[in-house]
């Protein structure tokens, strides 16, 4: 019997498997990239990393859990000038707030994958929801580690204003996209 | 009457001269932004940050020139060791091959915004032809410079191997790279 459920366990793939599975952020793949219309021209961009976290998938519910630590103090836009306003009281404030967070309890999968995901994000300490939509979803068995990663590229949008980031507005827009590179390894 | 009618005339003649103007990239908000797919996942991305260029720019002959270069030794991805692996010879091999350089020498027009621009994009010593197609297009007056700066959003997606960087492609790396390229230049 032991024997049985021992084959039993060897048969069935990883990647069925239905019990929620528990993968963690892996940091060197996951970034969060803003972009905003500057004087209704050109597209501002700037990155958020490293991210720590980790995301729960059980496909047989289709549900799913998540949660991301995104650093604002580190702002990367490529100007360091532009990084230290970024960082200001009336943006990121990030000395008061050096980490956002966002939070996601509802997920809609397409078969296997990751559709989207909304949850709370929590920017300079004002909560809001935010809803993010997968562009594309895959999974794959990672040959160096040997381990199941997933992952995938996500959009969504916010208005700064609502969490009090407002300054530069109208030339530099309200609406923000953001862009997210994720990738997690299954623990 | 006849004399100031032509000092006017020469007046204006001067003023606009064919139209043609002469714009400095404003390295503050011009930047490329690179975009591969990883192991068909996720989607890597890195930026070039040090740039510099001209473009000449006709709006009413809708003609206009574009040269600009990156510094590729200022590749930022957020991964130290991976921007050090992208400037190896594996890569864009930054030792022999320090810079990158586009030259677009047509623009096409839709209306009188720029919607393409043709040219040849240079690295790793080689030269091939690359259309940037613009998502954003506009010119506007900067209350600060006071200044109009025209500029916007171009996009193109490039085969690596078109300028010999082919590291990884026999495992997996993807050839196709997206570029995604912000640019605003000041009129001098």
């Amino acid at each position: 019997m032991q024997l049985r459920a021992g084959l039993l366990a060897a048969l069935v793939p990883a990647l069925v498997s239905a019990e929620p599975v528990v993968y963690r952020i892996d940091p060197l793949h996951s970034f969060v990239h803003f972009e905003v219309l500057h004087f209704g021209t050109s597209t501002l961009r700037g990155r958020f990393g490293q991210i720590d976290g980790h995301v729960e998938l059980d496909r047989s519910a289709a549900s799913g859990w998540a949660s991301l630590r995104i650093p604002t103090a580190g702002v990367d836009t490529g100007l360091p000038a532009f990084d230290a306003r970024l960082r200001q009281a009336d943006l990121l404030a990030s000395e008061l707030y050096p980490t956002a967070s966002f939070v996601a309890s509802r997920f809609s999968f397409n078969g296997p994958d990751v559709a989207a995901l909304s949850g709370v994000l929590t920017l300079r300490g004002t909560s809001q929801a935010l809803e993010l939509r997968a562009l594309r979803f895959g999974c794959h068995s990672h040959p160096q580690l040997q381990r199941e990663v997933c992952g995938g590229d996500f959009e969504g949008e916010l208005l700064r204003a609502g969490f009090g980031a407002s300054f530069g507005m109208p030339f530099v827009a309200n609406r923000v996209r953001l862009v997210v590179q994720v990738e997690g390894i299954r623990e | 009457m006849k004399t100031l009618l032509a000092a006017s005339t020469l007046a204006l003649t001067l003023a606009l001269p064919a139209h043609a103007a002469t714009y400095a990239i404003d390295p503050t908000h011009t930047f490329v932004l690179y975009e591969i797919s990883h192991f068909g996942t996720s989607t890597n991305r890195g930026r070039f940050d040090r740039k510099e260029g001209t473009v000449q720019f006709d709006r009413e002959a809708k003609t206009g020139k574009v040269e600009v270069s990156f510094d590729l030794n200022a590749i930022s991805t957020g991964v130290a060791p991976l921007d050090k692996h992208l400037q190896s010879a594996d890569f864009f091999d930054v030792a022999k091959h320090p810079s990158a350089r586009f030259v677009g020498d047509k623009f096409v027009f839709n209306g009188d915004k720029v919607a393409e621009v043709v040219g040849t994009l240079t690295m790793l010593g080689k030269s091939a032809p690359v259309t940037l197609k613009a998502t954003n297009f506009n010119c506007y007056v900067n209350p600060m410079l006071k200044r109009e700066v025209c500029g916007g959003d171009f996009e193109t997606t490039i085969k690596r191997s078109q300028w010999g960087m082919n590291w990884g492609l026999n495992m997996g790396v993807a050839d196709d790279v997206r570029l995604l390229i912000q640019v605003e230049a000041v009129k001098q």
